[in-house]
């Protein structure tokens, strides 16, 4: 296959999900068929093969991401990629991987749910993604990208990060994210997966060394806490190191609205509407959701009278941004549940209608 | 939200104005199998095309009492309304059909299938086999056939397609000991019929399998369907043939073509004529053919 890289292209989300991960040096990929993902397997399928990796069409999204634990344990770098009931179907995998403490890269191409849901945009899964998902006392860290350029970037840097803290990292896009085409550089360098530094607590093979184990099973309770409070410490350290957030217009700002991904793409729009009508609203975009951007976004709260929360989902955001500024100031909520995309027109108007209340 | 409105008299279990491709096998088969059956059963339905063809909210050609939940799921779901209607005393005269595609009976919903034959509900289990997942955009399933492109098994300067033989389900099927196992075509109507009638009148798991074509799947005309799944019976490829108890009671006789009849008109086959590598799998599908008519005595 041969990119321009260092150029403009132009690059569909799911594919460029795709590109970044052999970028990336991910040379393990598991998969199962569900719309509005399924530009990532046919990329992976087409184009792990050039560069002598796995592409692998398991039987179900319980044993791809099972899959994906057995890479993972093996040292190799790997993902998985789903749409919001393929991710379901995964969490107990999830949970698993994490309390294991193998790193890997899940990919939730979101679409509105519950249930069979529809296959339209949507940030349903907020919760599921950041408060852990399956059972037990364990996170993943999320990421959450609002263009294609970022799509790459993120799941890039999520194998990076998958790494350093021995852990599952997921990207959250949606159904728009992941089908719309936009320019995008890919970068020239790419890395080899032979030069990454070693895993030395991987199962690869104990010939002339001690045996690895790896496991999450700890029958002393005790045991199983001391486990626990170490995936809570990796946590703490990346609530320290990995926090990712953007801001807009937010200098001069009386309105703050805290939206991520394709919710985000729509307040940037609504925000420029809104100041050409003299409403100084600003926007505040958390990229890492978590670790949640508490310290930051609590700082706007300091200097805003009131923030607008608008998300794709029926309340689920609005509940971190609520923790992260402690009633420092109003904090509202528009949501569009059900894989509704709001208008910037719906957003003005709701910006107008809490800048009206906040000063009433 | 109000009941949907419904056009047609409910005098029928499927019903025109869904939404199926131009040629589309399955949605023939599904007619002729509910025309068969008749009103008195309860369907449930595994996502895939069928599902989502046949439902579009709040639309649905469905004339009978028709319950979805996800791809895994049909044979359990199935396995509840039938242990839950016994129990009641409420099964006597009503069927319970299940309907699953190729991915969700012979990859995600494998398990719950093997479970539903094994604890003996008394359920008839239909698989629509148009061999790939062609709902999300054709990516190979457990059924795809030896050699055939999809996005996930592409043929192209690494591959000659899928390097799999189909998985035999039948057999698995048949190896359960449940009391009827049928493969049938939506091109042979007669003998789907007379299969759907058999299995009416036995109590207990059955399966029946049902080769379905699919137009923008398989890559051929619409109008061509029949002909199609004709041709794969006849070369060998998609043997007809029924167990009861485990073991072959039936097969219906084949004219015995060469495999290259079926596949030249498709284009999921299309690289097994103008690649080298392509033009040396032939063989090996002419071999898994000659195994099935030697197998099941096809063309004795």
């Amino acid at each position: 296959m041969t990119l321009a890289r260092g150029e403009r292209m132009l690059m569909r989300g799911n594919e460029a999900i795709g590109q970044a991960a052999l970028d990336a040096g991910c040379r393990a990929y598991f998969g199962y068929p569900i719309t509005p993902q399924n530009q990532i397997p046919d990329y992976m399928a087409a184009h792990m093969p050039e560069v002598g990796g796995v592409f692998l069409q398991a039987e179900s999204e319980v044993a791809a991401i099972n899959m994906v634990y057995g890479a993972a344990a093996a040292g190799v770098r790997t993902m998985t990629t789903s749409s919001s009931p393929g991710i379901s179907l995964m969490q107990e995998g999830i949970s698993y991987i994490a309390q294991s403490e193998v790193p890997c890269v899940i990919v939730n191409i979101m679409r509105g749910g519950s249930g069979l849901g529809n296959i339209a945009p949507a940030q349903s899964d907020y919760f599921q993604a950041v408060k852990g998902g399956g059972h037990g006392d364990y996170r993943t860290l999320v990421f959450a990208a609002w263009s294609v350029q970022e799509l790459y970037d993120l799941t890039r840097e999520a194998f990076d990060i998958a790494d350093r803290y021995r852990s599952p990292v997921m990207v959250l896009g949606d159904a728009l994210l992941g089908q719309m085409m936009e320019p995008i550089v890919l970068p020239e360098e790419v890395v080899d997966p032979d030069a990454l530094p070693p895993k030395p607590w991987a199962t690869d093979g104990a010939k002339g060394r001690p045996r690895r184990i790896v496991n999450s099973l700890y029958i002393e309770p005790l045991d199983l806490e001391r486990m626990n409070r170490q995936l809570q410490a990796r946590y703490d350290e990346a609530a320290e190191r990995e926090v990712r957030c953007a801001t807009e217009h937010l200098e001069d700002a009386k309105l703050a609205l805290v939206a991520y991904g394709t919710a985000a793409r729509v307040g940037i729009s609504a925000i420029e509407q809104a100041r050409a009508a003299g409403i100084p609203a600003g926007l505040f975009r958390p990229i890492s959701l978590y670790p949640f951007p508490n310290r930051e976004l609590a700082r706007v709260a300091e200097q805003v009278d009131a923030i607008l929360v608008a998300e794709m989902s029926l309340g689920q955001l609005v509940e971190d941004v609520r923790l992260a500024v402690d009633g420092s100031c109003p904090v509202h909520l528009y949501g569009r549940p059900g894989g509704v995309v709001p208008t910037p027109a719906e957003v003005v108007e709701q910006i107008e209608r809490v800048m009206a209340d906040t000063r009433g | 939200m109000s009941a949907p409105e419904f056009k047609y008299e409910i005098t029928r279990g499927f019903l025109p104005g869904h939404r199926a491709c131009a040629g589309c096998g399955q949605a023939s088969a599904v007619r002729l199998i509910m025309e068969t059956v008749g009103p008195q059963c309860i369907v449930a339905n595994t996502t895939g095309c069928l599902e989502v063809f046949s439902t579009p909210h709040p639309e649905s050609a469905w004339g009978v009492p028709w319950v979805h939940s996800l791809f895994e799921n049909s044979a359990a779901v199935a396995s509840g309304i039938e242990a839950a209607l016994r129990k009641q005393g409420k099964l006597s005269g009503v069927k319970v059909l299940a309907f699953g595609g190729d991915g969700a009976t012979l990859d995600i919903g494998f398990g719950a299938l093997s479970g539903m034959f094994e604890r003996g509900h008394d359920v008839l289990y239909f698989c629509m086999d148009n061999e790939a997942y062609m709902n999300t955009g054709i990516q190979r399933s457990g059924s795809t056939p030896f050699a055939a492109a999809t996005t996930t098994s592409p043929a192209g300067r690494e591959s000659f397609g899928e390097d799999r033989p189909k998985k035999d389900l039948p057999a698995i099927a048949a190896a359960h000991g449940i009391p009827y196992v049928a493969t049938a075509a939506m091109s042979f109507f007669a003998d789907l019929r007379r299969k759907v009638k058999k299995a009416l009148e036995i109590e207990g798991p059955r399966y029946i399998q049902v080769h379905v074509p699919c137009p923008p799947g398989w890559g051929y005309e619409e109008r061509l369907s029949v002909e199609v799944g004709k041709l794969a019976v006849e070369c060998g490829m998609y043997p007809l043939v029924e167990w009861e108890n485990g073991k072959v009671t039936r097969v219906r006789k084949i004219k015995k073509i060469p495999v290259e009849e079926y596949l030249k008109g498709q284009r999921r086959f299309r690289h097994l004529f103008r690649t080298e590598e392509g033009k040396a799998q032939l063989p090996k599908i002419q071999e898994i053919a000659d195994e099935n008519i030697e197998k099941y005595g096809l063309a004795d």
